[in-house]
């Protein structure tokens, strides 16, 4: 069982990412982005493909990451045009949408063949019993508290951060103020492709290359975010570990899998009731 | 809301019966009646979209039929091929088969690769009196219908011949299979490896046919294998999930395991995408394989997948010989050619040979076919992106 | 029965019959025209149309964000396979229907937790669902696949003529139960509670119901149409249910607005259809989720569906019609107040650190109308929302009738006769007047007494759609719409904002025949001190939440400590 936690955790290190991008995007951008994972999955896929004919492993690993920032901030453009004064679920519905449309387009473009993923980490960092801990799973841990680190600063001591919170709590207002809210709100979306794209790059050699399955695993990571209320940070890096943990674990118990399957489901449910539950009346309904 | 119901089921009404003229109007009239030039229609119901596609087959099989075109047709008559797609869609799949039926009044259905065109439509054919010759038979029905006969060996018998091959050629001694079920496979599976293990008197370390189709991650059953301590994984993954076990395996740093595979994962794409495979992929190719320079056997099929850019692998090879087959028997045929009279033609052929094959091939009347009963064994070793042959003969299941 | 009562049945039943009717026949006449494939995608066609039926309901009336109506189909096709499998008694169409009712249950049970989230959480929980689901069932074959069990369709209906012809009358009747519902006082809760919660319980329905009953109703025709489907094609696949052909319904059903049953039939022929263009055109089918996507997003950002445009174009541009209200002969009596109907005892409210309102003392007799006024943020409307159960964190008692109503819910209270109107718009702008006012009063409102009420207050005629009205106007439609309910206690939070000064004065010569008509009493908080001076014989001041003066009406509005708490925000003197 432990081993099979420690084997899953590579996976918590893409949920806690994920789900870090997630809170950021929540929080700034009044939006939870169901199509996070999915711009990264159809960057990531572009590099392999132009790595294809030749062109160089980290040309290709950039253009990649390009593509992926340029397809968020698509998605960002289109609710922060037509969409600045709606509500968080008709945004949302958005992405719902463009989720849709990146996985057709990722079988399109890209078949549904295995592709030649060159991987940027590979092979086995440190052994912990019988399970080897590889190089992705350390990096992806890494990178998801440095990515939550890296938010929290930003937000809380710099001005731009400063701005951000301010243009996504009242929109209006900053405006207003001479905050000028599309291009702020491209940004963010922009960033998050950017590290969205990232991470998968990273992992998405590891593991078999199912547009769909890669693209669902927002699922387990808004799980995660939940842990956090989509506000905090730090919760929503601990969630996506346990969670990743706790998925490999129950991997190994064959009888289990039914557990498994619906466990980010438990977890969201769960969350959801346990954190709501003073809540009888929304305010504004 | 009346007028607006009625006005919109009145204009929906005459589009489709608009488009369902057209589409009758178009394609063959009637059962292609004596002596003219309209084409031999042939159907294919083929899984082109979605998670898990299989183009090749019919494409190959479209390039064979464009070269009899090109000389001439059947008896001055061209050979109309329609390839449809089911979406790996059960409804999908069923619409697909009545278009080719009764739409298209096509004589037989040739070249189909999909995952569920036999179990979903099998009964259906036999109603309408039509024969399959699949391109590539997956599901367990492709082998167990009397109006379908695969040209391929099928995942079941691959299975067995895929564990015989590790077990008393490889040496192997402790096997765990990692099985992927869908549909109605779940019991030929066990049964072929049944088969293995009352031939050769082994049996399994580990079984664990829980394994999910498509998951982004196999590294929980990776580490099971290696928890038993096993030397050699069987699995019947297709390509993206066989990936997936390979990079699961070389990130635990699992490099003494041997990996027996299906003819599923036999293509050049697999081969450049898997780098480390342990100590080697093991693979009973189900036709003659085509790298390396047993391109003899493959010689007329090589020349026509290249030139139409066709990708090389085993769906391309069944496609192909599907095709090739149905050629010779229609020109064996004296007199119209109906579905009927395909049918007969079928059911009265004598065996077929083809040096890409190792069993010669028929239709015939039995209930159930599988006439494809050999493998070639090739490998796939760390390092070198390429399949390499690993025997230089057929090597032929048993019963 | 007077000619006006009969004027209501043909609406309400004929209409819908006769179209069932000519569907049905349509249907036939289709099942027997169309060539062989196109039936078979027929059939198809109904069940993306059912399917897209039920998500109408959750999502276009309801207002939740559902992405897991395959799902739903799922439990409908494991329910008919594992009956088919071990033989229970019926036939395929009985075992659809237990599967619907299973999957309707189900729903249930998913719905539970969706009486807490709104919007975006439920998306996020139903996703889950969908995925979970997914998986398992790619794990778990649906009973009899793996054995090769087919599930073969009931003996009249075996052709694929036939059986698109039981579709066709599956969906009739699924289409005129729906309908039903929606047009009933359910319908109506439905479309509440996508606009306002609060305007919900207040309006005395329990907002947990209304959602329970939307989220059933939905999972019921998913399963519906996961049945149907099982038995078109002889077995169910999980490919068929999978979570991504849930998130393209959804799109789908945002972009033609199918809670309007024809729209859903429009939705299941593009469902086909698009796929079946591609197809023609020879481009790879995957394009068909692209066109989706597309069209999804432009209906977002549009703010509108396609039922709404065909509905807008063909809808007769009319003016709003506001009944004349009828001339009043009789003479404001003087009120005699009887027993006490509500007394407050100690009402105190916190916001944190904040009092809203400290040790508030009131008595309410039957028959008076007391006026409740006060400056600013002195805590008028936090009395109402604590008096109508909003608050349920207060201190001290509220009695009404003698009976205590703690821990009473706000919708329960409304039942009990203690009904509220909002200071911020709470009537949903998709109804009609008369739907409105059936909903808010919880019974079938005769015709005359209609017409009567809407015209006392100066309200439009009940055919109305209450879009097409004002805010101001529809605050008068709320207040028709309490009174309709024959409340014993009636709250009204500024019921004449957004009229004109003549029409401030004129709604208080109405209201204060209030307690005569319709045998209610009454607190009225209002700005407009002319208005108060000419409705209330007793007031009550509040200031910074505390009583500040309790009387009648002449004595308090020339208190120096009244006049004080006003300097500077009297309306007039």
């Amino acid at each position: 069982m432990i081993q099979g936690a420690l084997a899953g955790l590579a996976s918590g290190g893409l949920y806690a990412t994920i789900a870090v991008c997630l809170t950021v995007m929540s929080r700034l951008a009044r939006v939870v982005n169901f199509a996070q994972v999915a711009v990264g999955m159809f960057g990531a896929f572009s590099s392999v493909w132009l790595a294809g004919p030749g062109v160089p492993m980290w040309l290709a690993t950039v253009i990649g990451i390009l593509v992926g920032a340029t397809l968020s901030g698509i998605v960002g453009l289109v609710i922060a045009t037509w969409l600045a004064e709606a509500d968080v679920a008709v945004r949302s519905g958005v992405t719902v949408a463009a989720l849709l449309v990146l996985i057709a387009l990722s079988f399109i473009l890209f078949g549904t063949k295995p592709l030649p993923f060159t991987p940027i980490f590979r092979g086995a960092a440190f052994t912990v019993g019988t399970v080897v801990i590889s190089q992705i799973t350390v990096v992806l841990v890494i990178v998801a508290v440095a990515v939550a680190v890296a938010a929290r600063l930003v937000l809380t001591r710099t001005l731009l951060g400063l701005r951000l919170r301010a243009l996504s709590e009242r929109p209006i207002t900053a405006e207003l103020l001479g905050i000028r809210s599309r291009p702020l709100s491209v940004g963010v979306w922009i960033v998050s492709g950017i590290v969205t794209t990232f991470v998968v790059e990273i992992v998405a050699p590891s593991q078999s290359n199912d547009a769909v399955a890669l693209s669902m695993t927002v699922v387990p990571a808004a799980a995660a975010a939940l842990l956090g209320a989509f506000r905090r940070l730090d919760l929503a890096v601990v969630g996506g570990l346990v969670l990743g943990m706790l998925d490999g674990a129950l991997a190994q118990l064959q009888g289990l899998a039914l557990l498994r399957y619906f466990l980010p489901f438990l977890v969201i449910v769960g969350l959801l009731l346990w954190l709501q539950r003073g809540e009888v009346w929304d305010v504004a309904r | 809301m009346k007028i607006k119901a009625a006005a919109v089921a009145t204009a929906t009404t005459g589009l489709l019966i608009l488009a369902g003229c057209s589409a009758t109007g178009g394609s063959g009239s009637g059962g292609g009646s004596g002596g003219d030039t309209s084409p031999i229609v042939v159907g294919s119901v083929n899984a082109l979209s979605g998670p898990a596609t299989f183009p090749e087959a019919s494409q190959a099989a479209k390039a064979v039929f464009d070269q009899v075109n090109k000389d001439g047709g059947i008896d001055g008559r061209k050979i109309q091929y329609q390839i449809l797609d089911d979406k790996a869609d059960p409804a999908t799949a069923a619409a697909a088969a009545r278009e080719i039926v009764e739409s298209d009044n096509a004589v037989a259905l040739v070249g189909s690769a999909s995952l569920i065109d036999c179990q979903v439509n099998g009964q259906y054919y036999q109603q309408a009196g039509i024969l399959s010759i699949q391109g590539t038979g997956v599901d367990q029905d492709c082998f167990q219908n009397p109006n379908i006969s695969a040209v391929n060996v099928g995942p079941y018998g691959d299975t067995t011949m895929t564990l015989t091959y590790g077990s008393q050629v490889l040496g192997l001694k402790k096997i765990c299979a990692l099985v992927e079920i869908t549909g109605n496979t779940g019991p030929a599976y066990k049964a072929a490896i049944a088969a293995w293990s009352q031939s050769t008197g082994k049996h399994l370390v580990l079984e664990d046919d829980t394994v999910p189709y498509g998951a982004s991650d196999y590294t929980p059953y990776i580490v099971k294998a290696k928890e038993a301590g096993c030397d050699a994984v069987y699995s019947n993954a297709v390509e993206p999930d066989g990936i997936g076990q390979l990079k699961a395996a070389a990130a635990q740093g699992w490099n003494d395991v041997t990996f027996l595979y299906l003819t599923s994962v036999y293509s050049e794409q697999f081969a450049t995408a898997a780098a480390q495979v342990g100590k080697g992929v093991y693979v009973p190719a189900e036709f003659a394989p085509y790298t390396n320079a047993n391109s003899a056997k493959n010689a007329d099929w090589l020349k026509l997948m290249t030139a139409d850019k066709i990708p090389l692998t085993s769906f391309a090879q069944g496609g192909y010989l599907a095709a090739t087959y149905f050629v010779q028997v229609l020109k064996s045929i004296k007199g119209d050619i109906t579905r009927d009279s395909v049918t007969k033609a079928l059911h009265d052929m004598t065996p077929i040979s083809n040096p890409m094959v190792g069993t010669p091939w028929t239709f015939g009347t039995a209930d159930t076919h599988n006439s494809n009963r050999a493998g070639w064994p090739i490998k796939l070793l760390s390092g070198t992106g390429k399949w390499q042959l690993a025997a230089v003969d057929w090597f032929k299941l048993n019963n | 029965m007077s000619p006006a009562d009969r004027r209501v049945s043909p609406t309400r039943y004929g209409v819908p019959l006769l179209v069932a009717v000519v569907g049905l026949a349509a249907g036939w006449g289709l099942s027997v025209g169309l060539p062989d494939y196109y039936v078979f995608l027929g059939t198809s066609v109904i069940v993306a149309a059912i399917s897209l039926l039920g998500l109408g309901v959750v999502t276009g009336s309801a207002g939740m964000m559902a992405l897991c109506q395959l799902s739903f189909a799922v439990i409908g096709a494991w329910v008919t396979s594992e009956l088919n499998l071990v033989k229970a008694p019926g036939n395929g169409i009985l075992w659809m229907v237990a599967g619907a009712i299973a999957a309707g249950i189900v729903g249930l049970l998913v719905g539970l937790p969706a009486l807490r989230l709104r919007g975006v959480n439920l998306a996020v929980v139903t996703l889950g669902f969908a995925a979970a689901v997914g998986l398992a069932v790619n794990q778990y074959q649906f009973p009899g696949t793996a054995i090769g069990v087919q599930v073969f369709r009931p003996q009249p209906f075996f052709t694929d003529r036939s059986f698109f012809l039981l579709s066709v009358i599956v969906m009739v009747i699924a289409a005129v139960i729906v309908y039903a519902l929606q047009v009933s006082r359910v319908g109506s809760g439905w479309r509440a509670v996508a606009f306002s919660e609060r305007g919900t319980a207040s309006a005395g329905a329990s907002v947990r119901t209304t959602k329970l009953s939307a989220f059933a109703v939905s999972a019921a025709l998913g399963g519906l149409s996961g049945g149907l489907v099982t038995l078109q094609v002889g077995f169910a696949s999980a490919s068929t249910f999978a979570p991504l052909q849930s998130l393209a319904l959804y799109v789908l059903a945002i972009v033609n607005g199918s809670y309007l049953v024809d729209m859903a039939v429009f939705g299941g022929i593009l469902w086909v259809a698009v796929p079946e263009i591609l197809k023609r055109l020879g481009i790879p089918q995957d394009w068909s989720l692209v066109v989706f996507g597309v069209l999804g997003v432009q209906a977002l950002t549009s703010r509108t569906n396609l039922g709404e445009i065909v509905r807008a174009a063909a809808r007769r541009r009319s003016e709003v019609v506001v009944l004349e209200p009828a001339a009043l002969d009789d003479e404001v009596p003087d009120p005699t107040p009887d027993a006490p109907v509500l007394i407050v005892q100690g009402l105190g409210v916190r916001f944190g650190n904040v009092a809203a309102l400290d040790g508030v003392d009131l008595t309410l007799r039957a028959g008076e109308i007391i006026g409740l006024i006060g400056p600013n943020g002195a805590g008028k409307s936090t009395m109402i929302d604590a008096l109508s159960g909003f608050l349920p964190g207060h201190t001290g008692t509220i009695t009404l009738d003698g009976r205590d109503l703690a821990r009473v819910s706000p919708a329960r209270r409304a039942r009990l006769g203690l009904r509220r109107t909002f200071q911020q718009d709470r009537v949903p702008p998709s109804l009609t007047v008369e739907a409105y006012v059936r909903f808010v009063a919880r019974r079938r409102v005769p015709r005359p007494e209609l017409i009567d009420l809407l015209s006392f207050l100066g309200c439009p005629a009940p055919g109305t759609r209450l879009a097409a009205v004002d805010v101001g106007t529809r605050r008068l439609v709320e207040v028709a719409a309490q009174l309709a309910s024959r409340p014993r206690v009636l709250l009204l939070d500024e019921p004449a904002a957004g009229l004109s000064h003549e029409e401030h004065l004129a709604l208080g010569e109405r209201l204060a025949r209030i307690p005569i008509r319709y045998g209610a009493s009454v607190i009225l908080i209002e700005h407009d001190l002319d208005l108060v001076r000419g409705v209330c014989r007793r007031i009550l001041v509040l200031d910074f939440g505390k009583v500040l003066a309790d009387g009648d009406r002449d004595a308090v509005l020339s208190d120096k400590a009244v006049l004080a708490a006003y300097m500077g925000e009297t309306e007039l003197l």
